[in-house]
Parts: structure tokens; sequence; C-alpha cells
């Protein structure tokens, strides 16, 4: 039996647990509702009403994926050594790091789900309303997906070695850093002082760049994107993900299950 | 050191040290442990709650790291993983994934224990059959009581027909009937050519079950050998049951003899050395006492493992 096979038995299992969970239905059905809503709102504009129509259904894909994304992904880790089924499945020919990439596979294919469900329905509601629909959209949401694979690796990092409450206070402060850290890196820039200029420079290259994923705009806009919008973001993004996996795996290695 | 061909499970030196708290301060929960569990043998580790089964378990599972010394399986360290497709371990009061059914996480252990997808669903079967929960087969495990959880538990430490099975306390949750069946699974084990390593402190399971112990008192092995060589080591005593001994006379066995002395109704038991019985009887025959019995005492496993656990606390104190 391959490690690919052992991860994905994990994956699988970890999909299975959020098939059966009745919590992430009810999310979902809010997200999609809340996409419906948007058709309300752009009618209370006179101009770009389409726009508006579909920045509120990007605007809510990404929230109620990250929302979801970190409602499962604090406790993927943490829940597994709190009711020690952990110690079952360790105490199989499973490495730990199978184990903990089995866990952030299984996640992420649950959120990548849920996510092209709702992108079903925006395209749905974006058809019925006469939306403009392009290839910028599929960069942007793919995009997304990308974005949603950093915090669900985020997510992992913490809860392999925290409580959920605190990782979902770093997980979700780090994805609203994230988001800000541009902005943040272009103010630190224009300052006097050199110090501040270096801080935010290297606050910007140690936290995700996350405003890097978002082309919502330019797709609601139906402009067209360059390659390198679509596959420069894709490769900052796996290695993002691939260096956070590395450190969670480090974390998880070390860890005594008293 | 070189495994020897039956050697199974050796443990040496093995210290563990663990922070409780936030603190800096260690605690040492193992000091320096060693033995050794033999090819085919049903090896009972023994001590009181806290002495160190759970913690030594978990060393030898990879759940925890030893803070020095090595321990090996089937000559493998315990820290690889490929081994691991011939050990089967039930922990303490098993936990689940409660929302799969009793089929889905033997399939799902299976699958992980490297069975064949040919073979998988055949063995699964076997193993509910087994452990009598073939009815439950298809109940969300949320749903399954103590008891039940514990045959699973029993069920998925055997789904891939591992060399050694490790099992934590595996009598626990269990009614009377359900020990029995659990009692009778390990002694088929045996049969079936496989080492079973058992986590215990209830005695009678150790004495019906175990051809071996290791005796864990605060962090430290007090004793490692057979069952029966435990219950029959010590110097041979016997007990003498007279009546009408003489008071003067009881007394006189207290000091020449160093004789235990229990009262019995109007007769005296009289707890002496083997070797000095005739004296015994002699001098009470003599002082017109009757000989109501002369029985051997033999030393319980009980007796045994709570002369090891005060042993093991005077020296802690030390």
């Amino acid at each position: 039996m391959t490690s690919a096979v052992r991860i994905w038995a994990i994956a699988m299992n970890t999909l299975r647990e959020a098939v059966r969970n009745r919590l992430l239905y009810t999310l979902l059905f809010f997200a999609i509702f809340m996409i419906g809503a948007g058709v309300m709102l752009s009618s209370l504009s006179y101009a770009e009403s389409e726009r508006i129509l579909q920045d509120f259904g990007f605007a809510a894909i990404r929230f109620f994926s990250v929302a979801i994304a970190i409602f499962v992904g604090v406790t993927l880790i943490h829940r597994e050594v709190d009711r020690r089924t952990v110690y079952t499945i360790l105490s199989k020919p499973l490495s730990r790091a199978e184990f903990l990439l089995g866990k952030y596979v299984g996640l992420l294919v649950t959120i990548w789900m849920q996510m092209a469900i709702m992108v079903v329905a925006f395209i749905a509601i974006s058809t019925m309303t006469g939306a403009l629909l392009g290839s910028s959209h599929a960069v942007a949401f793919t995009l997304i997906a990308v974005e949603l694979a950093i915090v669900v690796a985020v997510a992992c990092l913490f809860s392999a070695f925290t409580t959920p409450l605190l990782a979902s206070f770093f997980t979700g402060g780090i994805w609203a850093v994230g988001h800000l850290t541009r902005d943040l890196r272009d103010i630190g820039a224009a300052s006097p002082s050199e110090a501040i200029q270096q801080a935010t420079a290297l606050f910007h290259r140690l936290m995700p760049d996350l405003e890097s994923f978002n082309y919502a705009t330019e797709a609601a806009h139906g402009l067209v994107l360059a390659p390198s919008d679509f596959w420069l973001p894709i490769v900052y993004g796996s290695g993002y993900v691939a260096i956070l996996l590395l450190l969670a795996i480090g974390i998880f290695e070390r860890r005594d299950f008293l | 050191m070189e495994r020897t061909p039956t050697e199974i499970v050796r443990v040496e030196n093995i210290v563990k040290d663990i922070r409780p708290g936030f603190g800096l301060r260690k605690k040492r929960v193992l000091h320096g442990i060693s033995f050794s569990v033999h090819q085919n043998e049903i090896f009972g580790f023994v001590g009181p709650n806290g002495a160190g089964k759970t913690t030594t378990l978990k060393v030898l599972m990879g759940l925890i790291r030893a803070t020095a010394g090595r321990a090996t399986i089937l000559g493998h360290s315990v820290h690889e993983t490929a081994f691991r497709r011939q050990i089967g371990f039930l922990p303490e009061s098993p936990y689940f994934y409660g929302y799969l059914t009793g089929r889905e996480i033997l399939s799902f252990y299976a699958k992980l224990s490297g069975v064949g997808r040919a073979v998988r669903s055949e063995r699964v079967e076997q193993l509910l059959e087994w452990v009598g929960l073939s009815d439950a087969a298809t109940s969300r495990l949320h749903t399954y009581s103590k008891g039940m959880l514990q045959r699973l538990g029993i069920a998925q430490a055997l789904v891939h027909d591992p060399e050694v099975v490790f099992l934590d306390e595996p009598m626990s949750g269990l009614d009377p009937i359900g020990r029995v069946e659990v009692r009778d699974l390990i002694l088929r084990l045996r049969a079936e050519g496989k080492t079973v390593f058992m986590n215990t402190h209830i005695l009678h399971d150790v004495e019906m079950v175990c051809d071996r112990v290791a005796i864990i008192v605060g962090g430290r092995i007090r004793y490692e050998g057979g069952v029966g060589e435990m219950v029959a080591g010590g110097e041979a005593q016997v007990d003498v049951v007279f009546a009408s001994l003489p008071a003067e006379t009881a007394l006189s066995f207290e000091e020449r003899f160093a004789a235990q002395l229990r009262g019995v109704g109007d007769r005296v038991e009289a707890r002496v050395a083997e070797k000095v019985l005739n004296d015994v009887l002699r001098d009470g025959l003599g002082a017109g006492a009757e000989v109501v019995s002369v029985s051997p005492h033999r030393v319980s496993l009980e007796t045994f493992f709570l002369s090891a656990v005060e042993r093991g606390g005077e020296e802690g104190k030390r």
C-alpha cells in the first residue's frame, strides 16, 4: 500500500465526516441564500446592478468558504487528539505526516466541493439576471480556491498544537491580515522611517498576501486578465501551502499524546 | 544488543519525563524500565493506577517518545511505521468516529493496515462475528454501549491478523460474560501462535491467562518472570489450626517460631514456617491441644502484588 493510498484513505474519511455533519449543510444553505440576496441588493441600484450582484456573490462565496474552512479546520487535528481517535489510527502502518496530509486533503476537498456548489448558485443567478460571465470569472474562482488552500493549511498548522478557540483566533487573524498586508506595505513604503519601511516589507513577505488571489472586481467588470495573473498566484499559493504543511508536520511529529 | 529469535518486544532502560502543566519542572514517570516479551506468550504488564503501564504502552506504540532508552518490537524501532502491519493495538477505553458504522470503521482500519480489497470485506465480517457485533454492524458508533466499543476496539486490533497484539485493560467496561469471552479470545490468540501483551490491574485475569508478568510500581519494574514462579516464591509456610490451645503455649509460638496467630472461634490458627512444623505440632499436642488441620499456605498473586506495591511505595519515599 503506497503512501498516497493511505493519505487518500484518511482524506476520504475526513470528507465522509463533513458530509455527515448537518451543521455544514446549514452554513452552505445560508451562503447560497446570501448569494441570492444579491439580486435584491442589486435591484436598489440604478446602474451596474449586475456588477453589484456579482461583487456581492464573490464576497459571499469568499466569506462563507473561509468561515467553513476555519470552523472545521481548527478542530481538524485537535479533535482527533482530544477524542483519542488518533491512538488507534497512528498504531496502524501510517506515519504522522501521512495522517496530517490526509486530514488536510480531506478538508480541502470538502471546502472545494462546498465552494463548487456556491459557484453553481452564482452562475445560475448571473445567467438568470443576464449578468456577464467570462474567463476572468474562472480565474477569480480558481484563485479563491487557492486562497482557501492557504486558509485550511493555516488552520491545520494551528490545530496541530493549540486549542480550537486559539486556532480560530489565529487563523481568522492571519486571514484578515493577509488581505491588508499589501496596503500595510504600501503605507510603510511611504514612511520617512527606513525601519518602518523594512518592517512592513518583511511583514508582507512573511504573511500570506491574500489580495494576490482577489480578482473579483476585475471579473465583475469583465476585464481580461493576463496569464501571469493566474499562474503566479498559483505558484505563490502552492509554495506557501507547502511551507505551512511542513511546519505543521514538524510540530505534529514531535507531539506526545499523553 | 541483538534480540534472541524468540524475543518479540524488548524494552531497555526506558526513561520518560513529562512536564505537568506549563512549568519548566519535569516529572519522571518511567525510571529506566527494562523487560522483554517472548514469542507466543501472554505477557501481563501489571501495576496499580498511575504506575506507568499506559505510558509504557504508548512508548511502544510510538504515541510518545521516550526521554532515554530503546524499545523494539519484532526487532524494529518503535519509531518505524511499516512494521506496524504486524501489530495490533487496543487502547484503554477506545474512542472511534461516532459518524461511522461498525462495518465502515473496521473496513477503514483494514484499509489503513494494508488488508487487500479482495479479502477486506470477508475479514471485516469475520471479526464482527468473532466479537458479537454482526447485528450492530450497520449502526452508527455513537449509538454503541461502552462494552460494544470495547469489543469493536478488539476487532480493529485484530482486523489485519497481526503477529503481536497489545491490549490496554482489555476487560474494562465488559460484563462478566464479555470478560470470559475476551479471556477466551486472548487464549485463542496464543493458540494461533500470536504474542499478546496485556496491560491490566485485574489480578484474577493475570492468573487466568498470563504466562509471564512484569509488575510496575511508581515507574519502576518490581518483578519480571513467570506467574507460577511468582506465587511459588518465598519461604514455604503452613497453617496449623489447634483446638483448646492454652494461651501461654500460643504466645510461646509467637516468640519461638515467629508464628502469626489468628483466633477463629475457640480455635487458634498459627501460620509458621514449614521447617518448624514438627516442633509446633509437638509442643501443641504436648500442651493438651488438639490439631484440627494442617495445610500449606500459598502466597497469592494478590499478596505478592501488594507487597511489591508496598516496597515500591517505601522506596519512593526514600
